[in-house]
């Protein structure tokens, strides 16, 4: 469940909120599920872009879970300009998900 | 500041006012049909072609497992198809020409009345199929791109109608005979146009790709499906033939080996899904519509029992515990777990959709209650084990004691999408 970064920094900071994101189906937070592809900072502009998936592309909560990530951005980085792109390629696949992650759906 | 990007790559979902109607409408279907079921067991000690059987018949067919199948589909479908519901209008008069068109078609059956009032629900509900059958038609049409789930519904939508125009012909058949035979001799083949072409091929087509879903399953096989698809309707279009052509002898086990092949293929495809999910905890929901899938060795059991050993009048009497084992068993378990996997997604929604992130919001599942689900299941699956029992023994007692505890399990299912539907935004 790496996320690709090129501030590990502020990436840390984003990721914190991220994981009160979840998926409503599953249960699980998106960090921990491994939807996080990327988290960019992009100084010149002041922005946040970050790149995300879906477990399945026809996830009827995929606007929503994206909606969140987006919201959740923005309340941590206030003033920011805020973009969420939703790839499908790479498509996303089990080992992504995190230990604790695992261990959830293991329960 | 938030950016929408221009193209997220997301499913388009179809608007919750097209859906929910169909699901509203799916449940008092139910209930009505289990209380007509309560009030006469006596039907089941005689000849499927009766008055009642046949109401109960219909209303289970058409206004519970085709409505809320209908329902869904238009939620499905984008996803099945890479792209949108062609017309949300063309799915409305879907909906208001079924509603209107079933209980006048099922009323015409339960007072017998073979006249207008048949024919007009009959003409209705062809309406509303002719409107379904485009509808998904035109959407696979404009779409990019479709795969064997798509294929499987658009077929599926054909037999639907072929069925229900069949259906029709055997009405004004009643009233003036032009067919070659009396209506009683096709039932059958009406029958399995239904339960086979569009029931099967629906409910397989768009499992496949819901179970592993839900299951966190990466298992998928087009190879396998095509051949599940290829498998039915090479079954079933033989058993037209021969229904039309041939006399009753051994060839017709033929049919029924295709399908049952294509039937024992999917099992299969569901163990291998099941076998590397990566959510091992299974929700009740889910299980019941797994169990759905084992429950189609009733029907399947009582056709080769009736096809090896009965008698044509004996044979009476088992059609009416197959159909049965149909529709209250594979067909309503089914729909009684994929109701609670589906409906509360497309209530949150349409409650939670722009509250998202402003605050924790309740999960979709926490829309229902666990408790009255349990209460549902334990009062369905004693109810159909019941009264399948009292169909073999003919036993009254059995028979009314299960459709008493089938009328629960409805009002349980009813009483729980009533609160789905009707729930409002709380913020934990």
């Amino acid at each position: 469940m790496k996320v690709i970064t090129n501030d590990q920094i502020n990436c840390d900071k984003a990721l914190g909120p991220l994981y009160q994101v979840y998926d409503p189906e599953i249960g699980l937070n998106v960090v921990d599920l491994g939807l996080i592809y990327q988290i960019d900072f992009l100084d010149d502009e002041n922005g946040v872009e970050a790149t995300m998936t879906l477990t399945t592309q026809f996830c009827p909560m995929g606007e929503s879970i994206r909606n969140n990530v987006a919201r959740s951005l923005s309340n941590t980085f206030a003033g920011f300009r805020i973009t969420v792109n939703l790839v499908f390629n790479p498509p996303w696949n089990a080992a992504r998900i995190s230990e604790r992650g695992r261990q959830f759906l293991n329960r | 500041m938030i950016n929408a990007p221009s193209n997220t790559g997301l499913q388009q979902t179809t608007s919750y006012k097209v859906v929910l109607p169909f699901y509203i409408y799916a449940a008092i279907s139910f209930l009505t049909a289990c209380i007509l079921l309560l009030l006469n067991t006596r039907a089941m000690h005689q000849h499927y072609f009766l008055p009642q059987t046949l109401a109960i018949t219909h209303i289970m067919a058409l206004g519970w497992g085709t409505m809320i199948i209908l329902g869904a589909s238009h939620q499905l479908l984008p996803a099945m198809i890479d792209g949108k519901l062609s017309s949300n209008t063309m799915a409305y008069l879907s909906f208001g020409f079924a509603a209107v068109g079933i209980p006048i078609l099922a009323t015409g059956f339960y007072l017998f009345q073979t006249g207008w009032l048949l024919q007009a629900g009959a003409l209705l509900v062809n309406a509303a199929m002719v409107c379904y059958l485009v509808n998904v038609v035109s959407s696979i049409y404009e779409t990019k791109k479709t795969d064997v789930h798509a294929v499987f519904i658009a077929t599926a939508a054909l037999w639907l109608f072929a069925t229900t125009f069949f259906g029709l012909l055997l009405v004004f058949n009643f009233t003036r005979a032009w067919l070659p035979r009396n209506s009683v001799d096709y039932l059958s083949l009406h029958a399995h146009m239904g339960i086979t072409g569009w029931f099967l091929l629906l409910v397989l087509g768009v499992a496949s790709r819901l179970i592993p879903m839900f299951l966190i399953s990466k298992y998928s096989s087009r190879k396998r499906l095509w051949w599940i698809y290829a498998l039915i309707n090479l079954g079933l279009l033989v058993f037209i033939l021969l229904k039309l052509f041939v006399k009753p002898g051994l060839v017709f086990y033929v049919p029924v080996l295709l399908i049952g092949a294509a039937l024992a293929g999917f099992a299969d495809y569901c163990r291998r899904a099941y076998k590397v999910r990566l959510r091992k905890q299974v929700d009740e929901q889910l299980t019941l519509s797994l169990l759905s899938v084992a429950l189609l060795l009733l029907p399947v059991l009582c056709l080769l029992v009736t096809m090896a050993f009965m008698s044509k009048n004996q044979q009476a009497h088992i059609v009416v515990l197959y159909g049965f084992c149909i529709f209250f068993g594979w067909i309503t378990a089914m729909i009684l777990g994929m109701t609670f996997k589906t409906l509360p997604f497309i209530v949150w929604n349409k409650v939670y959709h722009d509250r998202a992130a402003k605050g924790k919001t309740p999960a979709p599942k926490e829309l229902f209650s666990e408790k009255l689900f349990r209460q549902m299941k334990v009062f369905y699956l004693s109810g159909f084990g019941l009264f399948i029992t009292g169909l073999v023994f003919l036993n009254d007692i059995l028979l009314i004691s299960g459709a008493a505890a089938l009328v629960l399990a409805a009002l349980s299912y009813a009483g729980n999408v009533a609160r789905i539907i009707l729930h409002k935004p709380v913020s934990l």
